[in-house]
C-alpha cells in the first residue's frame, strides 16, 4: 500500500524541480489526463485487493482511457460541445465505485484478522 | 508474490506520472490565473474606473469654474477702457467660432436609432446599426447646409472633434455615446431639413435598412458649449508680417 504514495511523492518532487509548463490551451486535456491516471490508480489498487491484477489489462487500460478522453476533449473542442464532460463523469463515477470496493475489501481483511 | 510486487510497482509508476501532471497543472493554473483571480482583477479595474470617472468630473467642474473666473476678469477689464472692450468683442466672436460658447437659436433636432426591423437569418447585422460614418455624413450634410452649430448627444462638434466607432459605441470629443443619437443643429430650419430629406440623400439611404430617423424643426434649441480641454502642443501660430 505504501508504494503508490511513494510514487506520488516522488512525482510531485520531480514535478516541482523540473520546469514543466502546460499552455492554457491544453489545460482541459491535462485535467482529463490527471483524471485518467487517478482512475487507473484506483482501478489497480482494487484489482490488487481482489487478487485479480493483470499487468496487461492495467497498462492498456491506462493508455486507452487517457487516449479516448483526450480524443473526446479534442473532438468536443472542434464541435463546440463539451463532450469531455462524459469522460470526466465516467472517470469520476468509477473512482468512487473503486474506492468503495477497496474500502470494503480492506475492512473485511482487517475484521478477519 | 512477484505478481503483487509488479502490480505495486506499476501503480507507483502511474502515481509518479500523476504527481508530475498535478504539479504541472497546478503551476499553469497559478501562472495563468484561475477564474477567481480574473474576477478580482475585474473588481480592481472597476474601482479604478470609478476613481478615474470621479476625477474627470472634478476636473470638469474645475474647468467651468476657471472659465467663469476668466469671464469675470474680461468683464472687469472691459470696463476700464474702450480698447479692451473692443478686444473683448473680438474674443467673443472667436469663442463663438471655436464652439466654446453656449447658445440658442432655431434649427432642427434629428433623432437616430438602431433599426427595429426583424432581421432575417444570414443578413449582416452591421447594416441595421448606426455607424460612425452615418453620423459623420449627417453632420457633414448639416454643415454643408449652413448649420452654425451642431451637437451630438450634448457633445458640441468643434473644429477638431472626432466621430469614431469604438466597439458598440461611438466616441465624440473623447466621450462614448450610445444610441439613440440626438443631433442638434442651429441654422435655417427649412434648409437643414430639406438638405437631409433630399431624394437619394442621407436619410433615405439610412431608412432602407430600417434605421429610425426623425427630424423636428424647433424655434429654440439650446446648444451646449464644448466642455473639454483645449490644448495646442504642436501648433504654433505665425504672426502677421512674419511670413515671407
Amino acid at each position: 500500500m505504501i508504494y503508490p504514495l511513494i510514487g506520488l511523492l516522488l512525482g510531485i518532487l520531480v514535478g516541482i524541480y523540473m520546469p514543466i509548463n502546460v499552455p492554457v490551451i491544453y489545460a482541459p486535456y491535462m485535467s482529463i489526463a490527471v483524471l485518467a491516471a487517478l482512475d487507473s490508480v484506483f482501478g489497480g489498487i482494487r484489482a490488487i485487493e481482489e487478487n485479480s491484477f493483470n499487468m496487461n489489462i492495467f497498462i492498456t487500460g491506462f493508455f486507452s482511457n487517457a487516449l479516448l478522453a483526450g480524443f473526446l476533449a479534442y473532438f468536443g473542442d472542434r464541435l463546440g460541445i463539451p463532450i469531455y464532460l462524459a469522460a470526466i463523469f465516467a472517470f469520476g463515477v468509477r473512482i468512487f465505485q473503486n474506492l468503495a470496493i477497496i474500502r470494503r475489501e480492506i475492512i473485511e481483511r482487517l475484521l478477519k484478522k | 508474490m512477484k505478481n503483487t510486487f509488479q502490480a505495486h510497482f506499476l501503480i507507483a509508476a502511474v502515481c509518479f506520472i500523476l504527481g508530475m501532471m498535478l504539479v504541472a497543472q497546478f503551476r499553469s493554473v497559478q501562472i495563468n490565473g484561475g477564474a477567481i483571480t480574473s474576477l478580482q482583477r475585474a473588481q480592481e479595474l472597476t474601482s479604478e474606473l470609478k476613481n478615474v470617472i470621479d476625477e474627470r468630473e472634478m476636473l470638469k467642474k474645475e474647468i467651468t469654474e476657471l472659465r467663469g473666473r476668466l469671464t469675470e476678469y474680461e468683464n472687469s477689464a472691459s470696463k476700464v477702457s474702450g480698447l479692451t472692450d473692443a478686444m473683448k468683442k473680438e474674443l467673443e466672436k472667436a469663442r463663438m467660432t471655436a464652439g466654446l460658447l453656449e447658445g440658442t437659436g432655431p434649427g432642427v433636432v434629428i433623432t437616430l436609432d438602431d433599426s427595429n426591423v426583424p432581421r432575417q437569418p444570414g443578413e449582416d447585422p452591421n447594416l441595421f446599426l448606426i455607424h460612425d460614418e452615418d453620423l459623420l455624413k449627417v453632420v457633414n450634410e448639416l454643415f454643408a447646409a449652413g448649420a452654425e452649430a451642431v451637437s451630438i448627444n450634448g457633445q458640441r462638434i468643434i473644429a477638431n472633434s472626432e466621430i469614431r466607432c469604438v466597439g458598440p459605441t461611438i466616441i465624440v470629443n473623447s466621450v462614448r455615446l450610445a444610441p439613440p443619437f440626438i443631433v442638434q443643429a442651429i441654422g435655417d430650419p427649412d434648409t437643414l431639413e430639406s438638405s437631409l430629406k433630399m431624394r437619394g440623400g442621407i436619410i433615405e439611404s439610412l431608412q432602407v435598412f430600417g434605421i429610425q430617423v426623425s427630424i423636428k424643426k424647433q424655434d429654440n434649441i439650446e446648444m451646449p458649449a464644448y466642455n473639454g480641454p483645449v490644448q495646442f502642443n504642436y501648433f504654433k501660430p505665425v504672426k502677421a508680417g512674419e511670413k515671407q
